[in-house]
């Protein structure tokens, strides 16, 4: 029995030491977008462009069958879509991928997408997202998470 | 079976026949339920700690992968050292050892077995008595896909 106790409790101080980690509640929405379907309003860094653009695109891959959740961030020359596929779907995702990616591609062929269907990466468009409530929070710095977030996609280990 | 019944002598078939009315039959199909789910469950903790490392850490999908296998390897370790994971092994049979636990069940306890011989003989030689077939065999089939894939590049089929 005392192995018991003692095994539960070195995995318990494991847990508490692993998600005492990070306890900033500014970020709950965005993590709660693991689980639910937030549906969030596309958005563009600098304000200058034309908005529609963010919008449209966000309707074009809405209509995809598969696809439940669209979060659409325009940068400078990258716009990022990312999306989260229906559990089933879930084994055809390169599929996915690349049809909405041509579809894209063939309705705005001056803008350059870069799609993604990967969870952290909707997360972190929605943090900023839920950054640019902030007055302080600058387009330069807004810019700098952008490419941030491009990075991560395109990590491949 | 038919071929080599015909071989044994009468007595040995009587035997055998005595033997199956006293056999107790394996129960597969819980066996395999039980598998089944401790397995799942394995699996529900797995995928719970790479969500963890998605939402707190700058891990995405594709790379979460490799941090949580080393967690629940690093996991099922301390579990044999404790002794508790032979429990789950007895109550779940494969499902607790087809998962990536299986293979630090592997490595630690043929370390704990072979403890009395010596660290460098006993320890380190016959540590990875078990998982070193599996280290192998999954270093060499990468090896071989890897190669495939870079002569099928190399004449321009994918």
């Amino acid at each position: 029995m005392k192995i018991y106790r003692l095994a539960l409790f070195m995995l318990l101080i494991l847990m508490i030491t692993l998600s005492g980690c990070n306890q900033s509640e500014e970020d709950q929405e965005s993590r709660l977008s693991l689980i639910k379907t937030t549906n969030p309003k596309p958005i563009k860094i600098p304000n200058k462009q034309n908005e529609s653009i963010a919008k449209q695109v966000k309707k074009d891959v809405k209509k995809f069958d598969e696809i439940f959740d669209v979060a659409v961030v325009q940068g400078k020359k990258d716009t990022l879509v990312v999306y989260k596929v229906k559990h089933f779907q879930r084994f055809r995702m390169k599929q996915i991928e690349s049809s909405v990616t041509k579809e894209l591609e063939k309705k705005y062929p001056d803008e350059k997408f870069t799609v993604s269907s990967d969870y952290k990466i909707f997360m972190e468009a929605l943090k900023i997202k839920e950054h640019m409530k902030d007055p302080k929070y600058s387009t330069t710095k807004a810019e700098k998470d952008f490419e941030k977030i491009i990075k991560l996609k395109n990590e491949q280990t | 079976m038919g071929k080599k019944q015909k071989k044994l002598t009468p007595q040995q078939q009587q035997y055998q026949q005595l033997e199956q009315k006293h056999e107790i039959p394996r129960p597969v199909v819980k066996n395999c339920l039980k598998a089944f789910f401790v397995g799942g469950l394995i699996c529900l903790i797995g995928q719970a700690i790479s969500y963890f490392y998605i939402a707190y850490f700058d891990f995405t999908e594709a790379t979460a992968g490799n941090p949580t296998t080393a967690t629940m390897v690093f996991i099922s370790m301390l579990l044999t050292g404790f002794g508790v994971y032979d429990r789950i092994g007895q109550f779940g049979g494969a499902g607790s050892a087809v998962p990536v636990t299986g293979f630090g069940n592997a490595v630690i306890s043929a370390a704990i077995e072979h403890r009395t011989e010596g660290f460098v003989l006993g320890v380190g030689g016959n540590m990875f008595k078990l998982a070193g077939s599996v280290i192998l065999f999954g270093t060499f089939s990468a090896f071989v896909v890897a190669l495939i894939k870079t002569v099928l590049i190399m004449w321009g089929v994918i």
